[in-house]
């Protein structure tokens, strides 16, 4: 009797939860089917695979959801139902609308990856899997309002351009920086945030969109590259994920030395605030009067040596290592050799 | 004042006769003026000057977080002013910037009274020539003369009123001077005697020629916009709520405050080509408008800095810096933090010890005087005892403890703030933040709290980064606030300092406050840095610390003031919270249920649980009464033991000593115990009130008391099973 009881509540438990089959499961798909989430990501791969030449197939959209193939399928015909997408011999495409949808999903998700960067302080490594999970739930309104208070940014942190509203994606030429000539400034362009481990490192490395730097050596197992003041060593297929483009003359100007290498006593001069620091930052800089052509001094260390404090415009301002790092300046009073200009000659 | 040649401010003009302070009574006026300028400029200082209140002024950039009203009536007609928040720009998006900018768009007050240092004039422009772009209805006030005079730096204010086309008034306003004139030039604005001219500053040509497409756009849909070309600006800044009050058509209230909700609704429909055209010229512009902007405003205030103020000698800042070096040096920042709030400590324990029974003397000696008049009117005895012997008894505990060490800490503590020491502390800890992924300035929030945790909350407002802000919040319970002090204080007499001869037993109680004090400070980076690695995970994101100049403390406002406004709001407290809790006492201990007391069942229940962190039943009873109000948590406990059903002041801590470990067992260890669990354990209940207003968020205020609660039982737990394994009883 006791036994009977059990194995009836274990097949009862089977019939509701076995993996795929049980009920549990089996609810839980329907709902993804018809979850936005699952239609704007299958927007999304198959928007980049157009992109890039190699069409997408319901394999390859079941590899890039994690979701087994017969529930891929079940979304292509679903959305080919609402003449979102088509399937052709050489794989799905996207109809108009289909297209239209993906390149809103495309600036949500930029603009996301963006503010999170810029305004909020979630780490680098971190704003995509977030901007990911937020680019579903807003409306149209609140992304044009995030656009609007960014100053309708041409470019998420990573480089990749924003769509506009209309949909019209702004140019980014530009070559990967493995093949990139030797001894020339090149400016990085994007950064490709997938896979994350490689991300990581070029995360972890310092560098960034924006930045200019310049290839030194080139071997098969590694490339060295020279920032400003630092030497990055990479390995190809980690240089592979990053796109630059030839330095444009105003941002390969001497840029000097970051005010965070400076001395207590010294004194420079604003040469600019890196392009790359955006947002929160950028804005109490101006407000401090940190503006190009200012002069500022260091005053003093903190017992542990950050954060340093600063003379501005008159005022006393301690600032942390990363953030002083932001800011360009060039060294008064003669003597010492500026790293920045030696480059640039 | 001497001044060298012309002088530097109308020396005559002191308050007149005819300025009549009326405090908050803020209810019919005739005017309204706001305050604006820089933080730490002196705006509040102008605004207590002016009113006669006493708003809360210190030497550090944020003091002011909230906007506060007050009146003044001058030459027969009333002006209602408003203090509020420091900006350094109207650009910025930070709450407290916001409140400012707002209240001057929307509220449109008569005049805006601008306070600027005289002493980082440049700095201050940037402000000036932003405000001037709203309104015209603008008065500076160049304050702190008298310390631009100390470091030689002349400020030629005609030059600068003719700079910028408005009224220039010099004054010194923690002295008083010049007050009278601005008062008076104010009352010429807004009768409209005077003119103004504001000068408006041009940006670069790509930007102006934005502004000349957008301008015409906006005028066309709202032809009466006094200040079509800020806004503008602000559109094209992307300024969230100008961009919102046009979606909404309240952008119609700038041009015509009357406008019908009708007219509103129309207006709306502007809005969309507006937006359209505002993002085609964002767009052209690339993104650097504001960098722009503020180029453009920082090379005119440099242009009029130049003009009119005058160095004299380079001697600005020699004992400043030689004093700065020493406090956050290397070698002694740490320690001459921690040797200063050890002596802060040692004055206020060892001078609070005096006042606290010279006042238990007289108010003790009242209850008993109270008692024997009811008694020989013959009122029953369940009335004198409730009254006398609980309510009453109840608040006298409060008021001789808990008055003395806030009326000495207090002000102590105010004059360190004024002299410009606690963001050097900021400065010296920062490390620590940065290392826990919060905010330098959560130093200056928990150094406010020492003082009481509800003023450290709403002091985290200063923190502009919601994150780092939620990590203030939640974690400034950690430290002990002045209501907790008698407690820890007797507690480390009892057990600490009898180990002393007695010339140190104050000291040896600040020493053991202090030590605790560390481990609330311990316990706050680890909390603030495990909460920045789970739910509220992040980077510490942008930090700027102004640094003021050192000034010098104004010791007689300072005592009045921080003395005024402890003795009332322990009197208050005393009244709501611990007269309530003094009736309850004898109620629980009074009430007999089958042969015991209340307080003696209820605490029998919680006696297991207390055992398990190393306390008893009666003191987690004395917590659980004491919620309202920490600081009674002590008689309480006295109380319980005793059964008598009063609060009571044993005749000396010997008495009390044994009444603890031989009457029921006490051992160091429980000490110990119970000053952890007071550290710990969840705000008060005005501190829970303010998490809940500052967050909005039912949420928060429930981790923001939860948490100390789990985390004061789970390490008394686990301390106390690991002592009892270590075969210690
Ligand atoms: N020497 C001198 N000190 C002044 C004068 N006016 C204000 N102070 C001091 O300057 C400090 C700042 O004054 P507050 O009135 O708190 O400044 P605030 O502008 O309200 O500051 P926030 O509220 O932080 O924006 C205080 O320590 C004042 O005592 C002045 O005219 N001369
Ligand atoms: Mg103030």
């Amino acid at each position: 009797m006791f036994e009977g009881g059990l194995w009836v509540l274990l097949l009862f438990a089977l019939l509701l939860l076995a993996p795929q089959w049980g009920l549990v499961p089996r609810w839980r798909q329907q709902r993804w089917l018809r979850s936005r989430d699952a239609i704007e990501d299958a927007l999304m791969h198959i928007h980049q695979r157009e992109h890039s030449g190699q069409l997408a197939s319901v394999e390859s959209l079941a590899g890039a959801l994690n979701v087994p193939a017969r529930l891929a399928l079940a979304l292509v015909q679903r959305m080919e139902g609402q003449g979102l997408l088509r399937t052709s011999a050489g794989g799905l495409t996207l109809t108009p609308e289909g297209h239209r949808l993906a390149i809103q999903v495309v600036r949500a998700h930029r603009l996301f990856e963006r503010y999170l960067a810029y305004e909020t302080s979630v780490p680098p490594q971190e704003v995509h899997e977030l901007a990911h999970r937020l680019e579903h739930s807003v409306t149209p309104q609140q992304i044009e309002q995030l656009d609007a208070y960014m100053g309708h940014p041409l470019a998420d942190p990573h480089g990749d351009p924003i769509p506009s509203a209309t949909g019209e994606m702004p140019e980014m030429e530009g070559q990967s920086l493995v093949d990139f000539p030797i001894g020339k400034p090149a400016q990085i362009v994007h950064v490709e945030d997938e896979p994350p481990q490689v991300y990581a490192q070029i995360v972890a490395e310092g560098l960034r969109p924006g930045m200019v730097v310049t290839v030194v050596e080139r071997s098969p197992t590694r490339m060295v590259l020279e920032s400003d003041t630092e030497e990055h060593v990479l390995a190809p297929v980690v240089a592979a994920n990053i796109t630059v483009r030839e330095a444009m003359p105003r941002v390969a100007a001497p840029s000097g030395e970051r005010l965070g290498s400076l001395e207590p006593g010294e004194k420079a001069t604003v040469v600019r605030v890196d392009d790359a620091c955006q947002g929160l930052t950028r804005r109490r800089f101006l407000d401090l009067g940190i503006t190009p052509g200012v002069e500022i001094e260091v005053v003093m260390r903190s017992p542990f040596g950050d954060p340093v404090a600063y003379r501005v415009r008159d005022s006393l301002i301690a600032l942390r290592r990363e953030q002083a790092d932001w800011i360009w300046v060039r060294r008064n009073g003669g003597g010492q050799a500026m790293h920045g200009e030696v480059k640039s000659a | 004042m001497t001044g060298s040649g012309e002088s530097k401010y109308c020396e005559s003009c002191a308050l007149r006769d005819s300025l009549v302070r009326m405090g908050i009574r803020v209810d019919s006026f005739d005017y309204v003026l706001a305050l604006m300028g820089n933080p730490n400029t002196g705006k509040s200082t102008v605004f207590n000057a002016l009113t006669g209140l006493r708003q809360h002024t210190g030497n550090w950039t944020g003091k002011t977080v909230a906007r506060m009203e007050g009146a003044f009536e001058f030459d027969g007609r009333r002006y209602k002013i408003v203090d509020l928040p420091g900006t350094y720009s109207l650009l910025s998006a930070s709450v407290d910037e916001e409140v400012a900018r707002d209240f001057v768009l929307f509220t449109r007050p008569d005049a805006v009274i601008v306070v600027v240092d005289a002493t980082v004039l440049e700095r201050n422009l940037n402000l000036v020539l932003q405000v001037l772009e709203i309104t015209d209805r603008v008065v500076v006030c160049l304050n702190l003369m008298d310390e631009a005079e100390r470091k030689g730096i002349r400020v030629d204010h005609r030059a600068l009123s003719r700079e910028l086309g408005v009224p220039v008034v010099p004054t010194a306003a923690r002295q008083g001077v010049g007050l009278g004139l601005l008062v008076q030039t104010v009352a010429e604005l807004v009768q409209g005697r005077i003119r103004t001219a504001p000068r408006r500053v041009k940006v670069d040509e790509q930007v102006e020629q934005a502004l000349t497409e957008l301008v015409p756009v906006l005028q066309q849909a709202y032809p009466d916009l006094p200040n079509a070309r800020w806004v503008a600006m602000r559109l094209l800044d992307g300024d969230y709520n100008v961009r919102q009050s046009l979606e909404s058509g309240e952008l119609l209230r700038l041009a015509r405050p009357d406008a019908t909700d009708a007219e509103i609704q129309q207006a709306r429909e502007h809005a969309p080509h507006i937006l359209a055209h505002t993002a085609t010229l964002q767009r052209k512009l690339e993104g650097t408008f504001r960098d722009r902007v503020v180029e453009s405003l920082y090379a005119e205030a440099e242009a009029i800095a130049r003009k009119v103020v005058h160095r004299e000698g380079e001697r600005r800042w020699d004992w400043e810096q030689k004093l700065d070096s020493l406090l956050t040096s290397r070698l002694w920042g740490l320690p001459l933090m921690a040797l200063l709030l050890m002596l802060v400590l040692w004055v206020t324990i060892q001078g609070a010890n005096y006042i606290s029974e010279f006042l238990a003397t007289g108010l003790f000696w009242v209850e008993e005087q109270g008692s024997r008049l009811f008694t020989g009117l013959g009122a029953p005895g369940w009335l004198t005892g409730f009254l006398w012997h609980g309510v009453y008894r109840g608040l006298a505990w409060v008021v001789s403890v808990m008055l003395p060490p806030m009326a000495i800490f207090f002000p102590i503590f105010t004059i360190l703030e004024d002299m410009g020491y606690l963001p050097r502390v900021a400065f010296n800890m920062d490390r620590f933040f940065k290392k826990a992924g919060a905010h330098g300035k959560q130093a200056l929030t928990m150094a406010m709290g020492l003082g009481c945790n509800a003023a450290g909350v709403v002091a985290t407002r200063i923190i502009n980064s919601p994150r780092e802000r939620l990590i203030a919040i939640l974690t400034n319970n950690f430290m002990p606030c002045n209501g907790r002090w008698p407690l820890l204080i007797t507690m480390s007499m009892l057990f600490v300092a009898a180990a002393f001869p007695p010339v140190f037993a104050a000291a040896a109680a600040a020493g053991t406050l202090l030590a605790v004090m560390l481990i609330g400070i311990a316990v706050t980076f680890i909390v603030s840095a495990v909460l920045s690695r789970t739910i509220l995970k992040g980077e510490a994101s942008s930090f700027t610390l102004e640094l003021p100049p050192y000034r010098k403390p104004n010791v007689l406002a300072v005592l009045y003031t921080s003395l005024i406004d402890r003795t009332m709001l322990v009197l208050w407290r005393a009244v709501v919270m611990a007269a309530p809790a003094g009736g309850v006492i004898w109620l629980l201990a009074n009430i007999h249920l089958g042969g015991q007391s209340l307080s003696h069942w209820i605490s029998g229940w919680l006696d297991p649980l207390g055992r398990a962190i190393g306390l008893d039943g009666v003191v987690l009873l004395a917590y659980i009464i004491a919620i309202p109000a920490n600081e009674i948590v002590v008689p309480t406990i006295i109380m319980t033991y005793m059964g008598t059903g009063m609060m009571t002041e044993l005749e000396s801590l010997n008495d009390l000593r044994r009444l603890l470990v031989e009457g029921h067992g006490w051992t160091t260890l429980t000490a110990i115990n119970l000053m952890l669990f007071s550290l710990l354990h969840n705000p008060c209940s005005t501190t829970i009130l303010t998490v809940w207003r500052e967050t909005k968020s039912t949420k928060w205020t429930w981790v923001a008391t939860l948490l100390p609660l789990g985390i004061a039982f789970s390490l008394l737990f686990v301390l106390n099973t690991l002592v009892r394994w270590l075969g210690y009883r």
